[in-house]
């Protein structure tokens, strides 16, 4: 009884070792290429490794924060901010925010989020969509942060997902407080 | 169960329809009603269960003579668990989008009584051939109810079908994504297929 | 029954009560909330009522004729009922669709498949309702602006939008409405639940009549009144007052026409005061601390899953038992 038991633990841990032997290496290239991928998404053109020379920083308010420098032959030309928000509708929203030298908002990627379909999921697209003042794409963000126009701010919310939307930028805002702490804005260079 | 003497053909179309097991066993709800919210989300769990299934059905009938009665269940669910792991490791390092998608419910494939529900049932009295054959039918039996719940959830709730758009998405009803179209359909799929079977 | 030997318990002596007598009644009592509607949304609310009236009745001829092979009844005025109560229940700027797919679900899904009225366990009207909020959330939760200036706006799809006072009150808003413009309806929100007054009049009118008895939406509005003020008096920053809660969102629509329904609410007083401070707890619970901004449909529901398990406890007394 004790034997077989031990014997088939055995074997399955020996067939378990083997295979994770096997795709280690392809997990890994497959979770950094997604991760390249999104940086290059929203970020302006870079020929560095940024996710080998990320870094952390705390924002004012005392979250921690990834940042992946963007630099074009050594020279700085931008960030991807990895953030998040808890105040979703649902769970917590990651997103990973490029910004410029000059603090232009580039691009944006919601990495996780569990808002609603067809309500609060629709973020992904909603922010970038160039429709009234949805978009958020281009626009210079300064310490205030951005906010939706209920709240007295100038961005669209998505259409019945307000407590979504109101998450969504205080990911990006969060972002931006991170990457403003850098004092890379405005041409300065130094990156760490 | 009396499939002793059924010829192996039989054990194959048997878990199709039969002994369908969403349909007609109502085995395995959780993957059933938790992954189907597409047709290829279904489609791929159906097929990662069936694989799950033919593997262990073989192992557990080749070894069902060393196995002492008395530590039976643990042994299957370590033999069981193995070739989970082995499915959603490779579904991790090859297919990263699906495994985003359905990264969550591969491990409850352990604990799905389908899969131990065959090997108690079926590998432990059968021989190798008829075991695969049997892990064949059932899981395909699995894959063909999953990939057509989660077909007309799609449809209904995206006006998709495996992704391509067969009409425009805001005609689609958002509840059958969610959780509460998963039982409706299913329900309905059940009573359609049950009238078929008798009629 | 053909057979005239047919032997029945008793008691013998008809009233006069039937199930269209009923379902008429309650049509009548719900007409002051439909010229309020009409008066504050105008077309809209005409062409929202007509389809979804008409669309419930052809989808319960249809199944009935073809699916369950069984003589149609739809002049029992239960199908016109539903799609009255499901048109109140929606805004009246809805696409003609959407109100198809919801009647479709009511009587499809919330009563058909249970095998028609008196089977089913679920009040068909609310299934209808919480199938469309689910499934067009968007839509569903857009409501048309009220002006009390302009009676019978010529508006359809294309009418103003605007939030309800609950949604307001969900995503933390501090402008709400007067007391007096929710007791008499100017507010946005579905069609049949804007006027407090308006559906007390009806309900006054269905007392007389004694198609309902108080118990039910009595004690729903009692709780949720007593729910509410006890956390409005422990933090009145955060939660509004009971007076807000019981006139606004669909309490006294669902209070009043919904939890009341027959079928679907249990047999006995005492039942029936259980079901309503169930219906009232969850429906303040929802509205407090919920992400919905509105529980009623919800709260409702859940305690027609509970109605057969009350019943089952709560058995009416035997005639000269102790």
């Amino acid at each position: 009884m004790l034997l077989s038991l031990t014997g088939i633990c055995v074997v399955a841990g020996a067939v378990l070792a083997a295979v994770n032997n096997l795709t280690a290496g392809s997990i890994v290239a497959s979770k950094a290429a997604a991760l390249e991928t999104a940086i290059k998404a929203v970020t302006p053109e870079f020929n560095n490794k940024p996710s080998e020379e990320s870094y952390m920083v705390a924002t004012p308010e005392g979250d921690s924060l990834r940042i992946y420098p963007a630099k074009m032959d050594g020279q700085f030309v931008g960030a991807a901010v990895e953030s998040f928000s808890k105040k979703g509708f649902s769970g917590e929203i990651k997103v990973i925010v490029g910004f410029d030298t000059e603090g232009k908002l580039c691009n944006y990627s919601v990495l996780q989020h569990a808002e609603t379909p067809g309500l609060g999921a629709k973020m992904q697209e909603w922010f970038r969509t160039d429709k009234n003042k949805q978009s958020i794409i281009g626009r210079k963000l300064d310490t205030n942060g951005l906010k939706v126009t209920k709240d007295g701010g100038d961005v669209d919310a998505i259409t019945a997902a307000t407590i979504s939307s109101r998450a969504f930028l205080d990911a990006v805002n969060r972002a931006y407080s991170a990457y403003a702490g850098t004092d890379a804005v405005g041409g300065a260079t130094s990156s760490k | 169960m009396e499939e002793k003497k059924m010829s192996n053909l039989k054990v194959l179309l048997n878990g199709l329809l039969k002994e369908n097991p969403t349909f007609v066993l109502l085995l395995g709800m959780c993957p059933t009603l938790g992954t189907t919210s597409s047709a290829m989300n279904g489609l791929s769990m159906g097929l990662a269960t069936t694989f799950v299934l033919i593997c262990s059905n073989i192992v557990i009938s080749a070894v069902k003579k060393l196995i002492p009665d008395l530590v039976r269940i643990p042994a299957y669910i370590v033999i069981i668990a193995t070739f989970v792991t082995v499915v959603q490791l490779c579904m991790e390092a090859y297919t990263p989008a699906l495994y985003a998608s359905l990264g969550l419910y591969i491990p409850l494939i352990v604990v799905n009584c389908i899969v131990l529900g065959r090997a108690e049932s079926f590998a432990a009295k059968n021989g190798v051939v008829a075991s695969a054959f049997d892990g064949i039918g059932i899981g395909l039996g699995f894959t063909w109810a999953l990939a057509l719940l989660g077909a007309c959830r799609e449809l209904l709730g995206s006006g998709k079908l495996f992704g391509v758009t067969l009409m425009p998405e805001e005609y689609g009803s958002l509840i059958f994504i969610l959780a509460p179209g998963a039982f409706i359909v299913l329900g309905y799929l059940i009573a359609i297929v049950n009238k078929l079977r008798k009629a | 029954m053909e057979n005239s030997l047919y032997v029945s318990p008793s008691p013998h002596i008809h009233s006069g009560d039937s199930i269209s007598k009923n379902m008429y009644g309650v049509l009548i009592a719900l007409i002051p909330a439909f010229l309020v509607s009409l008066y504050y949304f105008g077309l809209g609310a005409l062409i929202v009522t007509l389809i979804s009236v008409v669309s419930c009745v052809l989808f319960e001829y249809l199944i009935q004729k073809f699916l369950m092979k069984k003589e149609p009844t739809i002049c029992d005025g239960s199908a016109i009922l539903t799609g009255v109560l499901l048109a109140f229940n929606l805004p009246s700027n809805l696409p003609f669709w959407i109100i198809m797919i919801g009647a479709l679900a009511a009587i499809g899904i919330g009563k058909m498949t249970f095998g028609g009225l008196g089977n089913n366990i679920f009040n068909p009207a609310l299934v209808g309702r919480v199938f469309l909020l689910i499934s067009f959330p968007a839509q569903m939760t857009t409501w048309p602006l009220v002006d009390a200036t302009s009676a019978f706006p010529l508006t359809y799809t294309d009418a103003q939008t605007g939030a309800t006072v609950l949604s307001l009150l969900n995503e933390g808003v501090a402008e709400l409405p007067s007391h007096m413009d929710l007791l008499a309806g100017c507010r946005g929100g579905s069609l049949g639940e804007v006027s407090a007054i308006a559906l007390l009049l009806g309900f006054a009118y269905m007392l007389w009549k004694k198609i309902i008895t108080w118990h039910v939406p009595v004690t729903i509005i009692v709780t949720v009144f007593a729910f509410t003020g006890i956390m409005h008096l422990v933090n009145p920053a955060e939660y509004a007052s009971p007076f807000i809660h019981v006139l606004s969102g669909g309490l006294m629509l669902g209070a009043i026409f919904m939890a009341t329904d027959y079928v679907t609410s249990p047999m006995t007083k005492k039942g029936q005061i259980l079901y309503a401070v169930g219906i009232g707890l969850l429906t303040a619970i929802i509205r407090l601390f919920g992400s919905y901004p509105e529980g009623m449909s919800f709260a409702i529901l859940i305690m027609n899953a509970l109605t057969p398990l009350i019943n089952a406890y709560v058995k009416p007394k035997h005639f000269g038992e102790k």
